[in-house]
């Protein structure tokens, strides 16, 4: 009778081990973490194309290039004249609304004929009086900035595309003005594309020296946020600009 | 086990009365039952495998013909899953060819482009979200990971003040995470990607634990891509969908690279930061870079792990 009564409370212990991980798997109702929310990214973020559209491109593309057509306004074998103000700036012409003169730091680069051509303003010229084409303006930047110029000619600097085995395919080198306007060369800002999301949102703020459990997957995913400069979003910003 | 149990209900009515075994016969049930409702996590595994993955031979052990078949699976089983035809090869390493990247740091202004281009080439989970680039956000002046934000998110970049570092697998010379795996299902090829067999990964994120770059990602629940987000160019050590309970992590583009193309991450960088190629044609962007620019960083060198990644500053 000892065997039987062993048994039967083996198997009544089992039992109840046994209801009580059912109860607690039921109670929770997924065994996977619980979804975030988050979205998809835009999809501007994924595009590949450059900021601007050099000369070269529209000629390629056979778009309208009727604002390059300079002696529809201007006349010929007559030099616009420059203006400047009494501190000496450019005064653009508001025909011209959508340049921004930009180009040197302390507005050194000041004078239109530095590259426009003045007895032909469909031509560029550099400071040795070279005459380039439109869509040749690679070697008028480079007439100045001639180390960033070996750098791009060797595809060090500036945007490539394509192929990196020349013998597959044809890598497509991007032009100075694709990146860079070239009134304003400056690279403008831009707002950038969205954060990482941990696996479970960390609940931290700067100086909480504990972390639960819970918090165990997200550090996993998220070393640097143990780090107490790390800061999360919404947590002020002492570095702020 | 000769002689009959005297607790079992068979054996007659010597040891047992009608009671006892109504007793025994209840606790059982509940028993069986209570069993039953406890292996309830084992009913939402969706994912078994399928005779034909689980018999898979290791990956260099398998000939051209095995190769074919393991692909034909995969293309099924992601047709089946997403309702798209993908396109499964298996890139072989080329001759002659070692990968290095080279990232301008003076350049990078922080957009994270990068990252999301690299998701979207390499089918990572979208929720919950895995990517492969984490970009730092450092102080000028200084190099110091321990006090870099990952999560900035101004209104503009750059900000002034700061420098970005992106951070992805370094495809180290001495990689920690290969000689960790206890089932040689990590390793690095000739041309220099350090590449992760997904069907033969047992997911014990000892390589995790390993790199001292935190590159590599672990599949905490199943991989969630939207259909139209999916990139049916695939390939079977690169960007074909992963399963739950597998490690994950940059590949150099593996699909793109080994076809002589640019990764993803470089044909987006706005600034044309990230120069890619191979290192052993004196001619290639990333062998002037060495030899010409002045300065150049291998993230923790000083670890010995020899990263095929290098970090360099510009005018």
């Amino acid at each position: 009778m000892s065997t039987e009564s062993k048994t039967t409370k083996s198997l009544l212990l089992l039992s109840v081990v046994f209801t009580t991980l059912a109860a607690g798997f039921l109670a929770s109702p997924s065994s996977q973490p619980a979804k975030q929310n988050i979205s998809l990214v835009d999809t501007n973020f994924l595009d590949k194309s450059t900021w601007r559209r050099s000369y070269a491109d529209l000629v390629k593309a056979k778009e309208d290039l009727s604002d390059f057509d300079c002696y529809a306004c201007h006349e010929k074998n007559k030099p616009p004249p420059l203006r400047y103000d009494a501190e000496q700036h450019l005064i653009v012409p508001k025909e011209h609304p959508d340049i921004v003169m930009h180009h040197g730091s302390h507005e050194r680069n000041n004078n239109c004929y530095n590259c426009h051509n003045e007895s032909n303003l469909e031509l560029f010229q550099t400071r040795d009086k070279h005459e380039l084409k439109l869509a040749d303006s690679a070697p008028l930047c480079g007439s100045c900035h001639g180390p960033t110029y070996r750098d791009w000619e060797a595809g060090i600097h500036g945007r490539t595309s394509g192929y990196w085995d020349r013998s597959l395919g044809a890598m497509d080198r991007k032009l100075c003005v694709n990146c860079h306007n070239p009134h304003s060369p400056k690279f403008p800002g831009r707002k950038p594309a969205p954060g990482p999301h941990p696996l479970r949102e960390v609940e931290t703020a700067r100086g909480t020296p504990g972390r639960s459990g819970s918090d165990l997957h997200a550090a996993v995913n998220d070393p640097l946020a143990s780090s107490p400069q790390s800061l999360r979003p919404g947590v002020p910003r002492a570095e702020a600009h | 086990m000769s002689a009959p149990n005297p607790n079992s209900p068979c054996s007659g009515s010597t040891n047992m009365d009608r009671r006892s075994f109504l007793r025994t016969s209840a606790v059982l049930t509940t028993g069986l039952a209570a069993l039953a409702a406890s292996l309830k996590p084992l009913m939402e595994m969706e994912d078994f495998p399928t005779a034909e993955r689980f018999m898979q031979k290791y990956y260099k052990e398998m000939t051209p013909a095995d190769m074919d078949k393991v692909l034909a699976r995969i293309t099924n089983e992601v047709e089946k899953q997403y309702g798209l035809r993908p396109h499964v090869r298996d890139y072989k390493p080329m001759d002659g060819v070692e990968f290095v990247y080279c990232l301008n740091l003076t350049r990078c202004i922080g957009c994270r482009k990068c990252v999301h281009a690299c998701v979207a080439e390499n089918n990572q989970s979208r929720n919950p979200e895995i990517q492969y680039i984490r970009v730092l956000k450092m102080p000028h002046g200084s190099l110091d990971i321990e006090k870099a934000e990952h999560n900035y998110d101004p209104a503009q970049v750059p900000e002034k003040g700061f420098f970005y570092m992106p951070v992805q697998c370094q495809q180290c010379k001495n990689p920690p995470c290969v000689k960790v795996c206890p089932v040689h299902a990590t390793w690095q090829e000739s041309d220099g990607i350090t590449v992760i067999d997904y069907d033969w990964c047992i997911g014990c994120r000892y390589c995790e634990a390993a790199c001292p770059y935190w590159a590599r990602r672990f599949n905490f629940t199943k991989p969630e891509i939207p259909k139209e987000r999916l990139n049916p160019e695939m390939s079977y050590l690169g960007n074909r969908p992963r399963r739950q309970g597998v490690m994950e992590k940059c590949h150099f583009c593996i699909q793109r690279t080994r076809q002589g193309k640019y990764p993803a991450c470089l044909e987006v960088c706005p600034a044309g930061a990230r120069k890619f190629g191979n290192i052993l044609d004196p001619n290639s962007e990333v062998s002037q870079i060495l030899r010409t620019k002045r300065v150049f960083i291998q993230l923790k060198e000083e670890i010995g792990t020899s990263p095929r990644f290098f970090y360099y500053f510009d005018v």
